[in-house]
């Protein structure tokens, strides 16, 4: 297509461009028969100093009420009902199918606030909300073809984190848990949005993703472990440990 | 039938369609007028219904309860305004009187004017046993509907109070002027507002 | 050309009612001082001139803003030419973010509320409801009165809060929480925002029960439900979904208010507020009424295109009960599909799942009538003079509009698009462009009846182009950038990477904004050339049949000298019997067939 789509780095992110893609096609052909219908009536049928009779017609014969039930019927079957059919599987087998049990997804803790992502890993003991938690800002780094799965919280207003590269967004809700999962197709460097108007800085609210192999990672966590226990033992005592964190449960 | 004839009233001709027609004009607005506020109180009773799903306990931990029997009685004193109201408008149909008469009025106005004075005393009772608006959704949900509500029959006593001003300087008389269709729509607006409190007194104070 | 004498009554010798024999001219005197005919009117034409002013002054405030919101957007970081001094001074004319969030919510607020608003319902529903059921004013004058000084009070206090301390309201225009609480926003502006929109919803609601109780209680003698022109359906509808959600958003605004001043908690929650209540309840309620809201927009818009397709194609209106009981089904729908616009908020799925059927299932009522329309100018004698180039507008934009509405309509889709340009794209297409189009419509169409003169055609067909183009290629680049995935409300897109190659798209829409804006400018000076020196228009420029047309223009203070009894349909034109009589092609409603 004309625009410049964002590059597609997720797995299921076709699905969406799919989807458009078929929308955008029929509705296209829709909207043209449309335009010709229209111009050709203006071109053709105009007055021309009073030479031309319109057609005396209230529209009620049966062959109108046929032809109004077939373009409702091709726009319904041929538009709605396709789109929502392929919408409502993609959704319930890829988009909504949260891996809860699937072992190998990371889980990742997102809490927004103005006007940053503070994102939470679980650390070495696999549990938040505790001591040895990887926190860090603005910056989500998630190994490729892993399932990555998020929850979300908001500390202020309402924001939503957007991946555009990932073909998604949710939004972070304060007092409620949203929750978005993906998995990317490829490394790169992607960026994180923040899609939901949150203030005054609401256009700043911009973080990073970092797609890296499975063990570039491992490698990265491990450094990030050892910062995050060092911000920990030289930072500020006011904030107490995993202040922003919760049980993944909860 | 339409009539269409022209009737005169202070020097400007108007078209009357007779009084029974102004009547049911009048009706029919005043069914859409209450359409309305019935959506507006059920979204703020789908509001209380929301938070309170939501709640973890309701009343929360340490909320002062609200009391049961006082506001039953404010729920009296409304209804009985209202029952005055209907009383003094069927009297005056009897009569032919084009005005309600005036110890109703006067009696429904001041049987509002104690609903609510009891209303704020109720809120200043709450207040005093630690309920504030802003201490949580509990005291928001009391304070807010209450409050919101009281102030529609504060709306309600204002419009008793210009019947009983108008009619103070005697009843405007014509076709099109029928001032016992004023004194009936408040009425209406009276019973409904009475509806509307007993729905949130269940709601409120013993759901 | 053939022109019906109405001045001294119908003529024609058709069978009366008796009821309507009375002789007695009809007059019902003009007030008389100027402050109780202009100011304090109970007459519903000066009201609707009050209310089409109204909203003319806020729409040129509304785009003006839209102006600012482009340079920003353009040109990122420099300050606002010409006047740009004088708005910001502090900033040496710069556009800061917090001014940014202030002039979006602004403009959202002011175009949907206080612009299109006051100028399509209030001004041509007024007008137009009583002229075209044949009645006399509406039913309750003082109310309707009121309306508009409920609205006057709601401007007042709008513009009010762009003058506070701390600023005007910033929180979009629709107002989500926490962010339009204290938390996000403090200062009396926001505050004066949930009042300005409050009392906006009053005056919609009195208007509504007055525009509803006079459809049902003045049409005139022999105008059945079905024999009433399409404007009116439109119009009577809108007040149908005004009286029923206005109040939702109202009790928005009620509890918003509560949490702002008295410190309650239903919208409030996070992570310092203990026992709070939930952001979300207040997306219900606002989406609520916000989804009928903008059917109450574009209903008015149906009405007055669906009648002019057929006025000026000189064709009836094809398949009028299906467009009637299509506007019908989409209002009867258009409280069920709110959900649509919290996709993404974390909705169940099976709540998701039914709104994405429902809102899909709106899509059949609207092609229905889109069919319609495309069947009345098909094998019609199209005039095409300004009034129809507008409404032809109309239709085109609408198709683009609605079929974007499609994709979002779509939760895959919504989850990429949801809050990008490309749902702006989508609405700007339906309200900024099809709405816009139809209300310039009806003020040219109806221009010499309000006012006693005609509008400029030549000048009106040059707005009219440069209008339609430049318009379609701001929202048409709105929803290509939106494609691409550039966010809503965004101050500076350049902060990301990904949105960096785009500012020449931002650029070019911007340019293309600016020549729409500059191009409004002919039309204040058609509007107000021809107030001052048009041409004197005659009772019926048009040549239709509907009963405004069978009096002067303008009217008299009493509309119609005698009530008219109705014998026909609204649309009918090319009559071949009608030809062969009368030798026009069109017949009043008051007419009887030949
Ligand atoms: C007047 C205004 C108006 C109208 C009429 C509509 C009409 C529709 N809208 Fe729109 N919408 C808005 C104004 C409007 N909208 C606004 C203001 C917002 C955003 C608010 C905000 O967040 O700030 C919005 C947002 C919005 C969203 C939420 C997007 C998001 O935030 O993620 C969705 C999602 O479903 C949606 C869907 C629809 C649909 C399906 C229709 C349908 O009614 C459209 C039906 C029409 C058609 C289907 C087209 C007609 C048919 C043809 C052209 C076919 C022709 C072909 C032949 C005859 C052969 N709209
Ligand atoms: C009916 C509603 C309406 C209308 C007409 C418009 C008109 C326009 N809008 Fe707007 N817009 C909204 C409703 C509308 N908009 C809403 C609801 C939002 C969302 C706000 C939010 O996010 O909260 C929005 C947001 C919005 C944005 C996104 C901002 C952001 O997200 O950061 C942009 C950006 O390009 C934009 C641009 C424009 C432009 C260029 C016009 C142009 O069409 C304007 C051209 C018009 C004029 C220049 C005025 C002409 C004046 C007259 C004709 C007056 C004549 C006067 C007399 C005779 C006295 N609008
Ligand atoms: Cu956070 Cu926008
Ligand atoms: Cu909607």
């Amino acid at each position: 297509m004309i625009a410049p789509l964002p590059h597609d780095a997720s797995v299921n992110g076709h699905l969406v461009d799919g989807i458009f893609r078929y929308i955008g096609v029929t509705t296209t052909a829709c909207f043209l028969v449309m335009a010709v219908v229209l111009f050709a009536a203006v071109a053709f049928h105009r007055d021309r100093g009073g030479r031309r009779q319109a057609r005396y017609t209230h529209g009620n014969g049966r062959a109108a009420g046929v032809m109004s039930v077939l373009v409702a019927a091709a726009i319904f079957f041929g538009i709605d009902a396709v789109a929502l059919r392929r919408s409502a599987s993609d959704l319930r087998d890829h988009f909504w199918r949260f891996p809860d049990r699937d072992p190998s997804a990371l889980r990742v803790e997102v809490t927004a606030q103005q006007w940053a992502w503070t994102v939470r890993y679980a650390g070495a003991d696999g549990r938040f909300d505790t001591a040895d938690d990887i926190v860090t800002l603005n910056e989500l780094h998630v190994p490729v073809a892993t399932p990555i799965y998020l929850k979300l919280r908001s500390k202020d207003v309402v924001h939503s984190f957007y991946l555009p590269n990932f073909r998604t967004k949710i939004d972070a809700v304060p007092g409620s848990t949203t929750r978005l999962w993906f998995e990317a197709r490829e490394t790169g460097l992607y960026e994180v949005g923040c899609a939901q108007h949150c203030g005054v800085s609401h256009y700043k609210m911009r973080g990073l993703l970092t797609v890296t192999s499975a063990g570039e990672f491992r490698r990265w966590a491990e450094r990030a472990a050892a910062d995050s226990a060092l911000r920990r033992d030289n930072g500020p005592p006011a904030e107490p440990a995993g202040a922003d964190g919760w049980d993944w449960e909860s | 039938m339409r009539s269409l004839a022209p009737a005169e009233v202070e020097g400007v001709v108007v078209d009357d369609r007779g009084a029974a027609a102004r009547e049911i004009d009048s009706l029919v607005g005043m069914a859409i007028f209450l359409a309305a506020w019935a959506m507006l109180f059920a979204a703020l009773f789908l509001a209380y219904g929301v938070v309170r799903v939501q709640a973890a306990e309701w009343p929360p931990f340490g909320a002062p309860r609200l009391p049961r029997a006082a506001p039953a009685l404010n729920t009296l004193l409304l209804v009985a305004a209202g029952l005055t109201l209907r009383r003094g408008l069927a009297r005056a149909r009897r009569r032919h009187d084009a005005r309600v008469p005036r110890p109703a009025l006067l009696a429904s106005i001041l049987l509002g004017l104690a609903f609510l004075g009891a209303q704020i005393a109720l809120g200043q009772v709450m207040r005093a046993r630690g309920l504030l608006p802003s201490s949580g959704v509990y005291g928001s949900v009391f304070f807010a509907l209450t409050g919101f509500h009281a102030l529609h029959v504060l709306g309600g006593l204002c419009a008793l109070a210009w019947l009983a001003l108008r009619d103070r300087r005697g009843p405007r008389p014509g076709p099109g002027a029928e001032p016992l269709r004023a004194a009936r729509l408040v009425a209406l607006y009276w019973d409904f507002m009475a509806v509307v409190w007993l729905l949130m007194y269940l709601a409120i104070f013993w759901l | 050309m053939p022109e019906r004498q109405v001045e001294g009554g119908p003529e024609g010798a058709w069978p009366r009612d008796e009821a309507s024999e009375s002789d007695a001219p009809m007059t019902r005197a003009t007030p008389p001082g100027f402050w109780r005919r202009y100011v304090f009117s109970t007459d519903h034409k000066v009201i609707a001139r009050q209310f089409l002013f109204l909203g003319l002054v806020f729409l040129a405030v509304g785009g003006f803003l839209a102006m600012l919101i482009r340079w920003q957007l353009a040109n990122p970081g420099v300050p606002f030419p010409l006047v740009g001094k004088l708005i910001y001074g502090a900033s040496g004319g710069l556009i800061s973010p917090a001014a940014y969030t202030a002039l979006f919510t602004m403009h959202g607020t002011i175009m949907i509320f206080f612009a299109i608003t006051p100028i399509l319902i209030g001004g041509f529903g007024n007008f137009c409801i009583p002229l075209l059921i044949g009645a006399r004013d509406m039913v309750f004058p003082t109310l309707n009165m009121l309306s508009f000084w409920a609205m006057f009070l709601a401007t007042a206090v709008l513009t009010a809060s762009f003058f506070v301390p701390l600023g005007a309201p910033q929180a979009g225009w629709t107002g989500y929480p926490t962010l339009s609480t204290a938390i996000g926003t403090p200062g009396p502006g926001q505050t004066m925002w949930t009042v300005a929109v409050y009392f906006n919803g009053a005056s919609s609601i009195m208007g509504a029960v007055n525009y509803i109780t006079t459809v049902i209680r003045l049409r005139a003698p022999g105008m059945g439900y079905f024999k009433m022109p399409l404007t009116v359906w439109g119009f009577w509808l809108t007040s149908m979904l005004n009286a029923l959600f206005v109040p939702v958003l109202a009790a928005g605004m009620v509890l918003l208010f509560f949490d702002r001043v008295f410190g309650t908690k239903f919208f409030i929650a996070g992570a310092a507020v203990k026992g709070g209540g939930d952001p979300i309840l207040y997306q219900h309620l606002f989406w609520l009424f916000g989804h009928p809201e903008v059917y109450i927009l574009i209903l008015p818009a149906w009405g007055i295109v669906s009648d002019l397709l057929s006025f000026f194609a000189r064709k009836p209106a094809f398949g009028y009960r299906v467009t009637v009981w299509s506007m019908i089904a989409i209002v009867v729908l258009s409280a069920l599909v709110y959900g649509h616009h919290m996709f993404v908020t974390g909705m169940s799925p099976m709540l998701g799942e039914s709104f994405m059927l429902l809102t899909m299932i709106i899509s059949v009522p609207a092609v229905l009538m889109f069919f319609n329309w495309l069947g009345t100018i098909w094998r019609g004698a199209m005039r095409t003079r300004t009034p129809m180039l507008f409404a032809l507008g109309l239709v085109f934009t609408f198709g683009i509009g609605g079929l974007t509405g499609l994709f979002l309509a779509d939760i895959t889709a919504d989850m990429y698009l949801h809050d990008t340009y490309f749902v702006v794209g989508h609405f700007h297409l339906i309200m900024a462009a099809a709405v816009l189009l139809a209300s310039f419509a009806a003020i040219h169409y109806w221009f010499p009846k309000m006012f006693g003169r005609m509008m400029n055609e030549p000048l009106g067909k040059l707005h009219f182009w440069l209008t339609i183009i430049s318009l379609n290629l701001v929202f048409c680049g709105q929803l290509l950038i939106g494609y691409a995935g550039m966010q809503r409300r965004l101050y500076d897109p350049s902060v990301y990477d990904f949105l960096k190659p785009l500012l020449w798209l931002n650029r070019g829409i911007s340019h293309a904004a600016f020549v729409l804006g500059a191009a409004q400018l002919l039309f204040v000076i058609n509007f107000f050339w021809s107030l001052a020196r048009g041409r004197r228009a005659d009772n019926n420029p048009w040549q239709v049949g509907t009963l405004e047309w069978t009096v002067p223009s303008p009217p008299p203070h009493h509309n119609f000298d005698r009530l008219p009894v109705v014998r026909q349909g609204p649309h009918e034109l090319g009559n071949p019997r009608v030809r062969d009589a009368l030798g026009r092609d069109w017949i009043a409603q008051d007419e009887d067939l030949p």
